[in-house]
């Protein structure tokens, strides 16, 4: 077979393209079956996102929610720690976030990191909680760490409506954040451009915090394999005896990597709460907190494959919206079709398969691969 | 007499590029018993593989009876009468051992399993060669001889006329190993044919009729048993000649290393397995702890190295106390281990050789400077090793895991012996790996002693207890039962009482000797 298919990431590449192909195929026999118009109803799931600026800008603004949960998802899963606490971390990065942007009197430069700070340290304190529990008392991470969601929504929630909406408000959110507030658009003003970045503004809440996305993606990558703390996380998910028997400290790295995995979780509810709504509404993460695993279970949880991950699934999510809204689908068969290319895309077995037969005529020599071109035993 | 197996020009390539098989040619004979020896990585595995259909050959063609023969599977092999014996038991640990048995066949009465039928056949086929099982014992409950065993019977259920062993005796204690012998005999009495892989010489000695020598892929010769000595075969198989003994230069012993007193451990389910053991290790000696496997030992070494906590007494290495701390702290202290699994506890399979060989050291510089770990220091130590302690490798970026059962140990006593210990704890060193790798590692651990290290060797292995210690101590349900303060002047018979029980010493004359 070709000489390229021997690169795993071209392999991993053809594998996932394949299964998401497969899955839009099954998507669309399903949408022949449901919608009396299917072919505009699934154009518009395709294509929709990129069919005006606004829509362009609601898949990037969900896509960047979705690579900080993926980051965050990474960190924990690298070290085989089923924590599933980021969507409790998103919850308060974005209380906090929002309670310094609306009540901390500095200016900009100082209110905005400050807001963001705030955000990451409260994600690394409240990811610290599970991984304590599991460290000292061997409590199981998935339950505590979900657990601890449903505590964190609930502050989030009592908090909003008993001390941050406004008395006379007719519904339960803040007063939207003041200009201090704000983060400040993606476009940098940059003279002569003026008009672009106006219609970027009106059109798009993306802000400076694509910036801080990309940093954070090579931040987590270093971390995870440059610096000792990585190379103590990937130990102890390869091979927890080999770490401990190595000397490492076990219990400071699953506590270690619960409390930086809440940072980029705590960054993404600031995202949410400075970024794209500007004030503080109820289910204000949408859920959005587990769509974090399969970002990170796609990215096989590298960091640098995690912004691709995150922007097709965000796609994907993008896609579903604009077809419900411009196709008699309903939500639940969107849903359904969406469910259907995870499954696919993460299902180790479906391209393993075709893989195995690619290297099995490649190890049966030129002959075979000459065959299997002609193909006579095509895979 | 036209050969029953005939495996003619066999070629096997991986995708990974590794030539496995290269131009092999091996041939049976019915009735036989044929040892197929060869180092970890020679090709043997791979080879039986082919035979039994669960690898596809790039080349080469295999002739059974005479008639040219296609597998694509390991049922096609297994209906041509060919049957294997994996290392790794393939039983379902919660049926029973008549159900694993069958499983596959099954005796069927109205659509399902007809119980008593597989215990009647299986009792007949237990009796017939002679291979003792208990029907209807959970396989989990079993020892790892019967499910051997098990799995024997169960290939001879299938009709297995030519029976592929792969390794057979890892598992296995001496006594089993007799047992299995015996059964194997009795399988050539009644006209089946038997492969049987190994890097044991004494074993081919002992069983075989006739040996296949592989290397590198290559078939270095096929010799009648008679006709071979162990270090003629130990020269084909590496490829140069093998020094069965070790040489050992005097050295003089050096100050008190490690101090163990009144060391007890108690297990998780609360039995006694270390009780009051005390024993001092000095530089410039091997103290081997000979026993039984199960006597403590494991228990010893994994208290030492601070994987268990001990409940009583104390350790220390140079004065430093090193019990009932953690593993980096009795690293600190001077310590290197060498673990008896090495698969659970000495290596990251799926984690590269590089990162395998710095688990205890990538936190000082010069691995970590700044913010990070300096890949470069980290590869060039790798390249070093791997070139020094001759780990097969194309580079050290590959798992751990695509190496050989020796080729990994290396890379644990490369760690291990580059971490400059003041004691080394060396457990079952050389257990599962092969001739030319055993060798290497009992040669480094001499070394290490001669150049004044203090090294503790566990070993159920009693030649390599015997031949590498200086002195040795036998221990017997977790206590130390005899101390030989001159190894070389102990029979093995007399080591042999010692381990089994019958006889001890009191403390008045161990502690003269200690």
């Amino acid at each position: 077979m070709k000489r390229w298919m021997a690169n795993p990431i071209v392999r991993e590449t053809v594998r996932i393209v394949a299964a998401v192909g497969l899955a839009l195929l099954l998507g669309f026999i399903i949408t022949l079956f449901v919608s009396e118009d299917p072919l505009n109803a699934y154009r518009s799931f395709l294509l929709g996102p990129l069919t005006r600026l606004n829509r362009i800008g609601d898949w990037l603004e969900e896509s960047i929610t979705l690579i900080f949960l993926g980051l965050a998802t990474a960190i924990v899963f690298k070290a085989e720690l089923f924590s599933l606490g980021a969507e409790g971390q998103m919850v308060l990065g974005a209380l906090t976030a929002g309670v310094v942007s609306l009540y901390v009197p500095l200016p900009p430069a100082l209110r905005l990191p400050l807001a963001l700070l705030a955000a990451m340290v409260v994600g690394f304190l409240w990811g610290a909680i599970p991984g304590i529990l599991k460290a000292n008392l061997n409590a199981n991470e998935l339950v505590s760490s979900l657990m601890l969601n449903t505590i964190a929504l609930k502050i989030y929630e009592w908090l909003l409506t008993f001390y941050i909406k406004p008395p006379n408000a007719g519904y339960t959110a803040s007063d939207f954040f003041p200009k201090e507030g704000v983060l400040p658009n993606f476009f940098p003003p940059i003279p002569g451009l003026e008009g672009v970045r106006q219609t970027l503004v009106n059109q798009t809440n993306l802000t400076i915090m694509l910036y801080i996305m990309l940093a954070a993606i090579f931040v987590v990558y270093f971390l995870m394999y440059r610096t000792p703390f990585g190379y103590e996380l990937r130990m102890v998910g390869i091979n927890l005896k080999f770490a401990r028997y190595g000397g490492v400290d076990i219990k400071k790295v699953i506590i270690l990597a619960m409390a930086v995995s809440g940072i980029f979780a705590g960054l993404a509810g600031a995202h949410l709460a400075m970024g794209i709504h500007t004030k503080l509404i109820l289910n204000i993460t949408f859920g959005l907190g587990f769509e974090g695993v399969v970002v990170a279970l796609l990215a096989r949880n590298n960091p640098l494959a995690v912004p691709f991950t995150g922007l097709a699934y965000g796609y994907l999510r993008a896609g579903a919206d604009v077809m419900e809204r411009a196709s008699d689908m309903s939500r639940e068969m969107v849903l359904v079709i969406q469910a259907i290319i995870i499954l696919l895309v993460t299902a180790e077995r479906v391209l393993p398969m075709v893989q195995k037969r690619i290297a099995a005529s490649r190890s049966n020599g030129e002959g075979a691969a000459a065959a299997a071109e002609g193909g006579s035993h095509a895979a | 007499m036209a050969a029953l197996i005939e495996m003619r020009e066999i070629v096997k390539i991986y995708p990974n590029g590794v030539v496995a098989n290269d131009g092999v040619n091996f041939s049976v004979d019915r009735g036989e018993i044929h040892a197929l020896v060869g180092e970890n990585g020679a090709g043997k595995s791979t080879l039986m593989k082919i035979l039994y259909g669960m690898e596809r050959p790039t080349g080469g063609e295999i002739l059974l009876d005479g008639q040219p023969v296609h597998f694509h599977s390991s049922n096609d092999a297994i209906a041509a009468g060919v049957g294997m014996v994996h290392q790794n038991f393939m039983l379902v640990p919660s049926f029973t051992v008549a159900e694993n048995i069958v499983l596959g066949q099954e005796p069927l009465r109205n659509g399902l399993l007809d119980q008593a039928e597989a215990l009647r056949v299986t009792r007949e086929l237990s009796q017939q060669y002679g291979l003792r099982v208990e029907p209807e014992a959970v396989v989990d409950s079993i020892n790892v001889g019967m499910r051997q065993r098990v799995e024997i019977l169960k290939t001879l259920y299938r009709g297995a006329q030519v029976l592929i062993l792969d390794e057979p005796t890892a598992v296995l204690t001496p006594q089993e190993t007799q047992e299995l012998f015996a059964a194997v005999r009795k399988l050539v009495d009644q006209g089946k044919t038997v492969i049987f892989i190994t890097h044991k010489l004494r074993e081919v000695k002992e069983i075989s009729n006739r040996v296949t020598v592989m290397r590198s892929g290559k078939v270095m010769g096929v010799v009648q048993t008679e006709d071979a000595t162990r270090e003629s075969l130990a020269r084909m198989m590496v490829g140069r000649d093998v020094f069965l003994q070790v040489n050992k230069p005097p050295v003089t012993r050096g100050k008190k290393v490690l101090e163990v007193h009144n060391l007890s451990y108690v297990s998780e389910t609360g039995r006694t397995m270390l009780h009051n053991v005390s024993f001092n290790v000095y530089g410039g000696e091997v103290l081997g702890i000979a026993g039984v496997e199960g006597n403590g030992q494991t228990e010893l070494a994994e208290t030492l190295s601070g994987l268990r906590p001990a409940a009583t007494g104390t350790a220390s290495v140079n004065g430093k106390a090193i019990l009932n701390t953690n593993p980096r702290t009795v690293r600190l202290s001077g310590v290197a281990h060498i673990p008896e699994d090495r698969l659970t506890n000495g290596l990251a399979l799926t984690a590269s050789i590089d990162e395998n060989l710095i688990v205890d050291r990538y936190f000082r510089p010069p691995f970590h400077r700044g913010l990070f770990i300096d890949y470069k220091v980290v590869e060039k130590q790798s390249a070093d090793l791997i070139q020094e302690y001759g780990i097969r490798t194309p580079n050290g970026k590959l798992p751990v895991k695509s190496l050989s059962g020796g080729n990994m140990q290396k890379v644990i006593v490369a760690r291990e012996f580059t971490s400059d210990p003041a004691l080394l704890i060396a457990a079952q060193p050389t257990r599962g790996i092969d001739v030319g790798a055993t060798e290497f590692v009992r040669d480094q651990l001499v070394k290490q002693r001669t150049d004044g290290k203090a090294v503790l060797l566990i070993s159920a292995d009693l030649s390599e207890v015997m031949s590498l210690s200086d002195r040795i101590i036998v221990m017997y349900e977790g206590e130390i039962t005899g101390v030989f303060p001159d190894a070389a002047s102990v029979s093995e018979e007399e080591l042999g009482l010692y381990m089994l029980g019958i006889k001890r010493q009191t403390k008045e004359e161990m502690e003269a000797v200690l």
